[in-house]
């Protein structure tokens, strides 16, 4: 089914607009992100410098179709994740350089005021369980999208971990299904929790300190069809659970360590 | 295979990904999966792939989109089965 003129031309006006009011918008929220919820990057701002430059760096070797996998906690994590992973510069640099986002409709959509933010935050609104039509509409869009070299940025579990940890049994097969559309997509696993109170919660606390990784990753699968996207969508949710299986051992390692630093001093 | 095997092999199937216990024991061809059994949408993509690997068939993606009750698994299979 291809996306229709009218969806087309509503989607690039989506791109422009958006585009526009960044030089609005993009402050506002890192307004908000810095010094109203007083978020930082764990790791400081060397460690945040290192995480942007490697990102920049994966743009520049890679300007192609590009889906951003990430865990997934709270409502706000795209918005966190694109305050992180670029300035202001970096996106008025690169007008393709925001991510799409998917949010779910019911959780965005029913006040104006959300609808407008995520309008002009690049967001294509998904529906958990819509009719076959509508799912084509979303998935034809966001396929616009990648054919146009386009960033969309996924939570490939389907939704927020309500325990806190990757949902490795029960996620969505939604990034395979767009990565078996558009084979030649990267695809960019990111790992990202507070380190704080880092969990499920609709929003996070303020004061909250970020972990991220992020790495590459090159899934591959000899199967076809729907068996293929669950196949793609198991490896990437398998190396998702690897990374955060990584934070936690840091985390546990520099908990001991100032236990004992602790522990020395007493 | 008869109509009546295949639905009691679709029930069997499906009832792994159901959350909703007590309509399961309720449970007909007018059955909504997504709705009343409370199927995961996600895990319909598993329930049509199992229909596949136990019934040797293939299930088209617009016939996959088409499943909305147990009598539609039904109707679908017995109609690849011939």
């Amino acid at each position: 089914m291809p996306l229709s003129s009218h969806d087309r031309t509503s989607l690039n006006l989506q791109k422009a607009i958006s585009y526009c009011l960044l030089l609005i918008l993009d402050p506002i929220v890192r307004g908000l992100f810095y010094y109203y919820f007083r978020f930082s990057v764990y790791g400081g701002s060397e460690r945040h410098k290192q995480i942007r430059d490697k990102y920049a760096e994966i743009r520049r070797t890679h300007s192609g179709p590009l889906l951003i996998c990430t865990n997934h906690l709270t409502y706000i994590d795209s918005l966190i994740q694109a305050v992180i992973l670029s300035s202001t510069w970096g996106y008025l640099s690169h007008p393709s350089g925001l991510a799409w986002n998917l949010p779910e409709r019911k959780n965005f959509y029913h006040k104006l005021l959300y609808r407008i933010i995520c309008y002009s935050g690049r967001c294509i609104p998904v529906e958990r369980g819509a009719a076959p039509a509508e799912a084509k509409k979303v998935t034809q869009n966001m396929l616009h999208v990648l054919r146009h070299d386009g960033i969309i940025s996924i939570f490939p579990e389907g939704k927020r971990s309500r325990d806190g940890r990757v949902d490795d049994k029960d996620f969505s097969y939604g990034v395979g299904q767009l990565l078996n559309e558009i084979p030649e997509a990267h695809v960019l696993c990111v790992y990202m929790r507070g380190t704080k109170d880092g969990g499920f919660a609709h929003f996070p606390e303020k004061g909250e300190s970020y972990y991220m990784e992020m790495e590459p990753f090159t899934p591959a699968s000899d199967l076809k069809g729907r068996r293929r996207a669950r196949d793609i969508s198991t490896q990437i949710i398998a190396r998702l659970t690897e990374m955060e299986s990584q934070y936690f051992q840091n985390n546990q390692k520099s908990n001991t360590s100032q236990l004992e630093k602790q522990g020395a001093t007493e | 295979m008869n109509e009546s095997e295949v639905y009691d092999k679709v029930v069997e199937l499906i009832k792994p990904y159901a959350k909703n216990q007590d309509a399961l024991a309720s449970i007909s061809t007018e059955s909504n999966i997504l709705e009343d059994l409370e199927v995961n949408s996600a895990r319909l993509v598993d329930i049509v792939l199992a229909f596949e690997d136990d019934f040797d068939i293939e299930v088209e993606d617009d016939d996959a989109d088409a499943i909305i009750t147990i009598g539609d698994a039904v109707k679908l299979i017995c109609k690849q089965l011939g």
